[in-house]
């Protein structure tokens, strides 16, 4: 038997200067995070009170321009109905995709399609909502929150579905074919053996998917619009953070543009929540 | 077959086995996946068929060509000839894959292959927290930091390296560089969290027989782990460059807006996604400027497609060889 | 753990997320958080001037004891006249007065327009080193947002300001990238005083700037690019001018002299103007001997008859409750936030337009 080849200077150092230069760009890739972060707390703490979590904006200019309540509960509200909208559909049809549209002509277009999809500006799916929602009489003119919605859900899907394409497609084929040779249906070997190996990259993709809905402002600005008031009715216009944010920072007034930077905080706190709660549930969940 | 090792029910049938009855279930699967990828289909069909009806007043008037590959957008005149902005749109997204994908694929490696168990959870997450930052945050940011901070290694740069292409001249404060650099930081996390979970799926086996091999861990990664999530870390920067590409509001702020071909990276420019934030609002009852920007969306589809096939088309031929 | 455990969870989000819309109020978007009796309340909703924004969401909170909640977009005056267009608000508001085709797309009756205040866009520059107040012209101005101009000490600047060290620094120029009402009004001052600026560029919401310059959203863009780079000149409303403690340039107006804008020299824009008899005045370059000719109109546009083009009669006579402030104590208010007011020949008129509102053929 041949000896194990000795690992080399040149080769040893080789490993050095790589490992040391994969710590050194992920060092990099960290450094925005803590500038901006710093940033964010900088010019948004100021605006951090009981009051602006509790109140409403008023709209005084003069007198006091009250907190971001509404915002906060109509993102909650909006982001909710997108992610319920769009996160099982694009699981499903990432589902499709791996499953039985391998290879096929069918499944091929499909996948071209979601494809242009993810390079699509947030906008244009806020223009198409409002084209085709808000000011044609189909569904009734006017904006609406519900409509803000599915503005941000036609965002996230084409990221769920093409994240869990990639994701789903890990899954090894021994897997399925050892499920399918024990006897399950196929059904049972998606549901219960794809899937859940599957489920912490799911969790990731539906995450990223997420976190970009609820800071587009965007689709927003042409389907739910701007209102001052805390409102629970997703049929009616509804407030929400990144339009709140964009219209504040505009402001000439200087707490104003505080409150809209203590929105911000807000809004990445909030994301940041429920990354850490879908990470906790993703740890106890994933097998090496 | 020992009786321990499977459940049998007395009978001594698997559990599992394809009863008439779960069998019967398959069938409405599969239908109701297809259907349900066929309405999804349907979705995007409809959208796209739509929006070119939109864009067709500006498409009939100057062209397809004229359109993408003429320069002269000019609103007050209502002319709109889109190449600057096309320019743009690849040069940001070229900038922002080139400085993203290098910085988000090595973190993914070190996170999952490199970095001591007890940090993994830290930086797992703080990577995380760079989505969770709204993109106009970004944009913000980037104004009131980035470009009075950078603009002087920017001067000395466009200095030094004059002789380069594209280098030279003097600096604007918002420009083409640093909107391609805050869209590197917008995907660094997509591009990263994807391929950390491209890199959790390698399988053990191949990663220790290349150490028994004798390789080094650099040369572990290098022959096991990349080439096994070749197609997976693509398909996570076909992602990262959708989101270069869409991205709206963090760019306006940052790219100077200026319909002109950028002639050195430190020049000002536009994107396509930019310019319907700009100019939307007003052009909402101008059929022809609605048109033409509706067909600057449309255009950034006919980019992605080309990119993503390219990709799709790369890593195949790897694939397979 | 499989996904059969993530059903249950997934269905009560469901369930508590529709739930929550179900018994949402039945109004589309009325809820106050102040104290409004809801049998007199109204809610308007209008879009357009970011320029007026401020004004008109302050008068709405002063006049929320009265059931009145007003939902304004600053989105720009040609979004918000598309959105009186489509019918999506009540009102628009614009800087600018309607052009005949603006009235062509308002087809829900006879188009009424009201102008509520002015304000001045000043002329910002960021020249650290020169202490005292500059003086300029249309056609210098012309001349350096045309890049004509390109450095400050160019004698075409010192000319206007004798004895005034001006430094060899570049002039940045900066403008508006998105579509405002303000660049209409500053490229209209720039046309009336150069013929060649009118013919290359002309005065309209969104024009093609000349290479070099920088574009940015909103007036705040404008101000952070002038904040952040030496050298540089752009045109910002008083507000944003006053906010970021910019300096900016005496003005020559149409009777010889350098007015600084203030709120006096931005009332006497309006003193003296021929008033169309659709209330479409223009503001800039009056004629008045101590007017800034930088000023710019305001206007609220909406309907004649305004239930026949769909408000309610409780959100018509509303309407005409906040037209009504805004004319009257209003005008104070406006002063507050750094906005002239209108002079009293103007605003007289403004209040025969108001009283002239109708609720299906009846005055409110």
């Amino acid at each position: 038997m041949t000896a194990l080849t000795a690992v080399s200077g040149r080769r040893r150092r080789a490993d050095s200067v790589a490992r040391g230069a994969l710590m050194v760009l992920t060092g990099v890739a960290l450094v925005p995070l803590v500038l901006v972060v710093y940033y964010l707390l900088k010019r948004g703490l100021g605006a951090i009170s009981w009051d602006f979590f509790t109140t409403d904006p008023t709209g005084s200019f003069l007198g006091n321009p009250g907190g971001v309540k509404s915002a906060i509960l109509g993102t909650i509200e909006i982001v909710a109905l997108a992610t319920l909208i769009a996160v099982p559909t694009g699981v499903l049809v990432a589902l499709y995709l791996v499953e039985f549209g391998r290879g096929k002509r069918f499944g091929n277009v499909v996948r071209y399609f979601v494809d242009v999809m993810t390079g699509v500006p947030s906008i244009v799916f806020g223009l198409f909502v409002y084209i085709v929602l808000v000011t044609s009489s189909f569904v009734g003119v006017g904006f609406a929150g519900w409509k803000g919605a599915v503005a941000l859900a036609l965002l996230m899907l084409p990221v769920v579905i093409r994240s869990g394409e990639v994701v789903l497609l890990l899954v090894p084929d021994s897997l399925r074919e050892a499920a399918l040779a024990l006897g399950a249906p196929r059904w049972k070997v998606a549901f219960r053996v794809v899937l859940p190996s599957a489920l912490p990259g799911l969790i990731t993709g539906s995450l990223l998917a997420v976190a970009r809905a609820a800071g587009e402002t965007a689709p927003l600005l042409f389907t739910s619009a701007i209102v001052l008031g805390t409102s629970f009715n997703l049929d009616g216009r509804m407030n929400s953070l990144p339009v709140q944010i964009f219209t504040d920072v505009g402001q000439a007034q200087d707490r104003l543009v505080t409150r809209a930077w203590g929105a911000a905080l807000t809004l990445v706190v909030l994301v940041l929540l429920l990354t850490l709660i879908a990470r906790l549930f993703q740890r106890r969940n994933r097998y090496t | 077959m020992e009786a321990g090792s499977l459940r049998l029910p007395p009978g001594g049938r698997s559990l599992d086995e394809r009863s008439p009855a779960s069998r019967a279930a398959d069938p409405f699967f599969r239908w109701g996946l297809t259907v349900l990828a066929t309405l999804v289909l349907a979705l995007i069909a409809f959208f796209f068929i739509f929006l070119l009806s939109k864009a067709h007043p500006a498409l009939s008037k100057f062209g397809v060509f004229g359109f993408v590959f003429k320069d002269n957008w000019d609103v007050s005149r209502n002319i709109y000839e889109a190449w600057s902005l096309v320019v743009g749109t690849i040069v940001t997204s070229a900038i922002a894959l080139i400085l993203g994908v290098p910085v988000a694929v090595a973190a993914a490696l070190y996170v999952t292959e490199l970095c001591p168990p007890r940090a993994k959870g830290a930086l797992t997450i703080l990577v995380d927290l760079l989505a969770a930052v709204p993109s106009v945050v970004y944009g913000l940011w980037g104004v009131f930091v980035l470009i009075p901070h950078l603009k002087p290694a920017e001067q000395w740069f466009s200095d030094t390296f004059a002789f380069l292409p594209f280098v030279g001249g003097s600096v604007a404060g918002p420009n083409v560089f640093i909107a391609g650099l805050i869209l590197a930081i917008m995907i660094l996390p997509i591009v990263s969290a994807i391929s950390r979970e491209v890199i959790l799926t390698v399988p053990r086996d191949h990663k220790e027989a290349a150490l028994a091999l004798g390789a080094t861990r650099w040369e572990m990664l290098r022959i096991a782990v990349l080439p096994y999530s070749r197609s997976g870390i693509v398909g996570a920067s076909m992602l990262g460059l959708g989101r270069a590409l869409g991205e709206t509001i963090a760019v306006t702020l940052v790219v100077g807006n200026a319909p002109n071909v950028p002639h050195q990276i430190f020049d000002q420019g536009y994107t396509l996604a930019a310019v319907i934030a700009n100019e939307f609002g007003e052009a909402a009852n101008n059929p022809l400027h609605v048109g033409a920007l509706i067909a600057a969306g449309l255009v950034l589809f006919v980019l992605t497609l080309a990119v993503n096939a390219t990709a799709r088309a790369v890593v195949n031929r790897g694939l397979a060889a | 753990m499989s996904i059969m455990r993530l059903a249950p969870a997934l269905a009560s989000v469901a369930a508590l997320a529709l739930g929550v819309a179900a018994c949402g109020s039945g109004d589309t978007g009325n809820s106050n958080s102040g104290s409004s009796n809801s049998s007199k309340s109204s809610t308007l909703s209008g879009a357009g001037s970011t320029f007026a924004a401020p004004v008109y969401s302050e008068w709405a909170n002063q006049l929320k004891s009265q059931g009145i909640t007003l939902n304004y977009q600053p989105v720009g005056s040609g979004a918000g006249i598309a959105s009186l267009q489509k019918g999506t608000v009540n009102f628009a508001g614009s800087d600018p007065a309607l052009a005949p085709e603006d009235k062509r797309g308002l087809t829900k009756g006879k188009p009424v327009q009201v102008p509520m205040f002015f304000g001045a866009i000043t002329m910002s520059y960021n020249l650290p080193g020169v202490t005292q107040k500059l003086k300029i012209d249309g056609a210098t101005a012309a001349g350096i947002f045309a890049t004509k101009i390109k450095k400050w000490n160019d004698p075409a600047i010192a000319k206007l300001n004798p004895g005034v060290k001006l430094p060899a620094t570049n002039i940045t120029v900066v403008h508006r990238s998105d579509s405002s009402g303000t660049t209409k009004g500053f490229t209209t001052f720039l046309s009336d005083y150069s013929p060649s600026w009118k013919s290359q560029y002309g005065a309209d919401k969104d024009i093609k700037w000349a290479a070099g310059t920088t574009g940015a959203k909103g007036n705040d863009g404008v101000a952070a690019a002038i904040k952040q780079t030496q050298g540089a000149i752009g045109y910002v409303e008083q507000a944003y001018a006053l906010q970021n403690h910019f300096t900016f340039f005496d003005v020559k107006n149409a009777a010889g002299k350098y007015i600084a804008p203030t709120l006096a020299s931005t009332t006497a824009a309006g003193d003296g103007l021929k008033v169309p008899s659709d209330l479409g005045i223009s503001t800039i370059n009056s004629p008045n001997k101590t007017a800034y000719p930088i000023a710019s109109q305001t206007f609220i546009d909406t309907y004649q008859d305004l239930c026949k083009a769909g408000m309610s009669q409780s959100a018509a006579s509303g309407l005409k409750k906040f037209l009504s402030f805004g004319l009257g104590q209003g005008q104070s208010v406006a002063k507050q936030l750094q906005f002239a007011t209108l002079p009293s020949s103007i605003q007289s008129q403004a209040m025969q337009a108001v009283d002239s509102l109708q609720c299906n053929g009846k005055t409110l």
